[in-house]
């Protein structure tokens, strides 16, 4: 296993979710496999050798309270199969899934209906709405399921319809809306039972570039105004870069990096993730601190600091009609200097690297 | 496999290594003909028939004592015989003391006419209300409502029964593979085949009737049902079940609903499969419509036949159309605003006037009785015999002239060679053939279940049998093929085709005994024709499908590398759809075999002949209960051989 910074074993209050030892394997002899040294051939020489796929291998992560986990992979890396083993739709080989300290593998199908029911809940790429329901009965479909009165479930559903910009479209039926507003009926009805934590299974893949770029800022406005706790799966770095505080990358079952956007495209740990971040200008997701240097000798520093969390290309305006370099903070504490020499050099980085593929 | 190497290279292509064993046969049967053919005077028995007698004699003596009778299959017998009794009460037999029953035509032309309301659109109740009303003008109205109590009764019971099973099949693997072979067995019986060893045991009359018709639609409906859930979006069920459903409120709410239009697709189909039944079930003393056509059919009453097939027909239509409107409303969005509440008006007045109608056909002669003055059976029929004769006078090369010469040229000749070959070579090529086509098992098999046909004593008849269901069905291969490839290149030819293959597809094959009759007299040809009839549809709608299956950019490509019409068809789209050939084919044969053993009643003797006559022969019953056996191991050889080289072709070669 590969990874750049080792995460904590330990459940500390912060954890929402700790992913430890997760093994997902296809095939008849799938419990025999892990502790064998088969477990770590590659795919083709395990299903040669034993007629079984490990779609997750040993994977270990924790997600913090109120983060943008992302999951990143192309299809066939196992990353669909991992979310649903987190939620228990697939039922894993081996590992442990601690869901606010619960583990849910080790769950009774009651216990696990009620987590389902109440603590965390699920967007899909291709929506998965009911098409007999009017989108009302669809986004209060689990609150139906958990018994709640006709009347209160349906104030609920109102209320998220409100939420995701769905006003006035509570009594239609799916297919009479758009793919961009099924989505947002999809989103609702997991809003619905006001989950810890929200797991998304690459919920604009099937969406047009335009309106997907709308409901990925409709999620990044969700999350700032909700904080849920969200597990985002998606093949599309570019989106995993936007909206994710991490992102796990994943190689046939296995995740090979996992990384702050910024750290990925600085820092892949192999050439498999440098294929991928090449492509990213670095200017999108590099953040001020990064850039930041210690002031030169005599160097002029204009007056207004920028926020360390700031993207660079955010900032870059304001440092080009700056008449020096410009004072970067993390919490009104100076950490370094931008100049405008250090704006060109990674503009022209980004220019470079984009050429070259 | 393997063994296919060890020939010459001449013969490792399967098609040549069986026209080599086919002609082998030719050979030996014409060098041998005559010799040991088995054949059987209608009247003889052999000793197996004979057993099957006595133990239909000691099954009809034991009725009344033996348990299994006392305690299942008597008690049985009278709640279905109730139930049907029932709906006849309402709508078909006279009240006692009365001259109609509890409603009269006038309301039951309103009722069934607000059901279709209810359940489609108001165009479709009034095409169902004038259906009716001409089946009471052909002057066949208690007949008719006989038909449609058989029928109801028949698929209420047929749905409780099924339906549940089929959600049961569809939720389960272990159950589906528990009754996939039943499944498979049940439709490749021919409806004759039921009818006597159901009759033995809950004797001639209503409850058989309605037991036969159930066998024959609950496999229908079992496997559209359990089709219907198993072919659901795997997308909303996965997603309930993230949000906590229990397997109950799965199926209750999302499972169903999202199954019902299919299911509701499977009543449609369930009803018309009942209907053809019942009109069969005549045979056994169901009541309706079927009692007119078979003694049209006996005595060769044209004309009367005509008018009571036609009743059926329209009844069919009127089945189908009201059910199939009933699919499609059920995938309709419901109506919103203004629509709401028109909608929501014409139910209240609807039922108003239902009611209203209900009552006058209760109290009032014109609404009680149908009018005589609006009868114009009598008139069809004589029309329908005056242009019988003219027709055959006038077209006699087309009517019996084609019948003569087919007869001599084509049937005689291979019927000689399957029923004047020695049994023994015969059972051999089948087999052979059998073990090319599908392998050691299918040809140990065929060889089993032929040699217990010569065991039974039937074996000349099942080869008269075999002749005519191969002539059809390759007849029907050849339309097929060729209408199937037109409609499935163009669009234009299927929307002209489809009122016929639906039709074809609705009609009872019963009925089609009546028009062929008439042009082609009593004859094996007549028995062909309706087999014809009977399958084409199916093999054209397989066919085009499979055509139209084709993938476009494949079709594009041959195009474009210059390809013409003719190379496109015979290089690209009949090879890439050669799967659903031999469904079709698969499909046609046992098509054909059920309506082919039907033609007993017009003079095409064989296994069908023998089992209508142990109908009405007691001392010939063992015999028809043999030959109905009889049909069912050639119908499971048949099948067997074909659905093994459909089954090899879609293993895509390694």
């Amino acid at each position: 296993m590969t990874m750049s910074s080792p995460e904590p074993s330990a459940i500390h209050a912060d954890t929402a979710i700790s992913v430890k030892g997760l093994w997902k394997i296809f095939g008849e002899k799938a419990g025999t496999i892990i502790d064998s040294p088969d477990a770590w051939l590659s795919r083709p020489e395990l299903l040669e050798k034993t007629g079984c796929v490990a779609a997750v291998r040993d994977a270990n992560f924790d997600v913090a309270n109120g983060e943008v986990f992302v999951v990143m992979g192309l299809s066939g890396s196992g990353k669909s199969t991992l979310v649903r083993c987190m939620t228990r739709l697939i039922e894993p080989t081996a590992g442990a899934v601690l869901i606010d300290g619960e583990d849910i593998l080790t769950a009774s199908k009651a216990k696990l209906r009620e987590l389902r029911r109440t603590k965390f809940s699920m967007v899909f790429q291709h929506f998965g709405l009911l098409p007999h329901r009017r989108v009302i009965d669809n986004i209060a479909y689990s609150l139906e399921v958990n018994g709640v009165k006709k009347e209160a479930r349906h104030e609920r559903a109102l209320e998220v319809i409100d939420l995701v910009g769905l006003e006035g479209y509570a009594n239609h039926f799916p297919e009479q809306l758009s793919g961009g507003m099924q989505q947002r009926v999809g989103l609702a009805r997991a809003l619905a039972v006001n989950p810890e934590v929200m797991f998304l299974d690459e919920p604009f893949s099937a969406l047009d570039p335009l309106i997907r770029r709308d409901m990925q800022n409709e999620v990044k406005r969700l999350h700032r105004d909700l904080g849920k706790t969200m597990v985002f799966i998606t093949h599309d770095l570019s989106e995993a870069m936007k909206l994710g505080d991490r992102i796990a990358i994943m190689r046939d079952g296995d995740i090979v990096q996992m990384d702050t956007p910024a750290n990925l495209v600085m820092h892949p740990v192999d050439d498999y993730v440098a294929d991928f971040t090449n492509d990213i200008p670095k200017s999108h997701v590099l953040t001020a601190g990064y850039l930041a240097r210690p002031a030169h000798e005599g160097e002029a520093v204009d007056g207004t600091a920028i926020d360390a969390e700031e993207i660079v290309r955010d900032v870059i305006p304001r440092i080009v009609s700056s008449s020096g370099a410009v004072g970067v903070q993390r919490a009104g504490q100076p950490v370094g200097v931008i100049g405008k020499d250090d704006i060109l050099h990674l503009v022209a980085d980004d220019a470079h690297e984009g050429s070259a593929t | 496999m393997n063994a296919l190497h060890a020939l010459p290279a001449w013969m490792q292509k399967r098609s040549t290594l069986v026209l080599f064993v086919i002609a082998i046969w030719v050979i030996l049967g014409s060098l041998f003909s005559g010799i040991h053919t088995l054949e059987l005077s209608t009247a003889t028995n052999t000793p197996a028939t004979d057993w099957l007698r006595e133990l239909a004699a000691s099954i009809r003596g034991s009725r009344s004592e033996a348990p299994i009778f006392v305690y299942v299959f008597n008690p049985l017998r009278e709640v279905i015989e109730g139930f049907i009794e029932l709906i006849r009460a309402l709508i078909a037999v006279p009240a006692s003391g009365n001259v109609i029953p509890i409603i009269g035509w006038f309301g039951v032309v309103a009722l069934v006419g607000y059901i279709v309301y209810a359940s489609s659109n108001w165009r479709t109740s009034l095409l169902s209300m004038g259906l009716l009303t001409a089946c009471g003008m052909l002057g066949v109205w208690t007949y008719t409502m006989d038909t449609l109590a058989m029928t109801l009764g028949a698929v209420l019971l047929s749905l409780a029964i099924a339906i549940p099973i089929g959600i049961w099949a569809g939720l389960s693997d272990r159950v589906m593979s528990f009754i996939r072979p039943v499944l498979d067995l049940a439709q490749i019986l021919p409806t004759l085949v039921y009818l006597a060893p159901l009759a033995l045991v809950f004797l001639i009359g209503i409850a058989a009737a309605t037991i036969a018709t159930m066998i024959y639609s609950i496999p229908i409906c079992v496997r559209i049902t359990a089709h219907a859930i198993r072919s659901l979006k795997a997308g909303p069920i996965e997603a309930a079940e993230s949000m906590g459903s229990t397997r109950g409120q799965m199926l209750r709410k999302v499972q169903l609903p999202m199954a019902r239009r299919t299911i509701i697709l499977g009543i449609n189909q369930t009803t018309l499969a009942a209907l053809s039944f019942v009109v069969i079930a005549a045979l056994i003393g169901a009541p309706g419509l079927g009692k007119p056509v078979i003694e049209a059919l006996t005595i060769r009453n044209v004309g009367d036949g005509v008018v009571a097939g036609l009743a059926v027909v329209l009844l069919a239509v009127m089945l189908d159309r009201s059910t199939t409107a009933a699919v499609q409303h059920s995938g309709e969005l419901p109506p919103e605003g203004a629509a709401l509440i028109t909608r929501r008006i014409g139910l209240i007045a609807g039922g108003i006037a239902t009611l209203v109608a209900i009552y006058l056909s209760r109290f009032q002669l014109w609404a009680a009785v149908f009018p005589e003055q609006l009868v114009i059976g009598k008139y069809i029929a004589n029309a329908a015999d005056a242009v019988t004769e003219w027709l055959t006078s006038t077209f006699y090369f087309l009517t019996i002239g084609l019948n003569e010469n087919f007869t001599i040229h084509v049937l005689n000749r291979i019927e000689g060679l399957l029923a004047n070959t020695p049994w023994y070579i015969t059972i051999i090529a089948i087999s052979l053939i059998a073990a090319i086509i599908g392998g050691r098992f299918v040809a140990v098999l065929s060889a089993i279940l032929l040699g217990a046909v010569v065991l039974i004593g039937l074996w000349n008849d099942a080869m008269v049998t075999l002749t005519q269901v191969l002539i059809a069905t390759a007849i029907v291969m050849l339309i097929g093929v060729v209408m199937g490839v037109l409609a499935g290149r163009s669009h234009r030819v299927e929307r002209a085709l489809k009122p016929i293959l639906d039709a074809g597809q609705t009609l009872p094959a019963f009925v089609y005994l009546v028009p062929v009759l008439a042009l082609f007299g009593p004859s094996r040809f007549a028995a062909i024709v309706c087999g014809v009839f009977y399958a084409t549809p199916v093999v054209v709608r397989v066919v085009a499908d499979g055509v139209r299956g084709v993938p476009h950019d494949m079709v594009e490509a041959a195009v474009s590398s210059g390809s013409s019409t003719t190379q496109v068809v015979t290089k690209v789209q009949l090879p890439a759809s050669k799967r659903s050939l031999l469904l079709g084919a698969n499909q046609g044969m046992i098509f054909v075999l059920a309506v082919v053993v039907i033609g007993g009643f017009v003079g095409a003797g064989g296994l069908g002949y023998l089992v209508i006559v142990g109908q009405s022969k007691p001392e010939l019953q063992g015999k028809g209960l043999a030959a109905g056996l009889a049909i069912v191991l050639l119908g499971v050889v048949m099948d067997r051989i074909a659905q093994a080289g459909a089954r090899r072709n879609e293993k895509t070669p390694t």
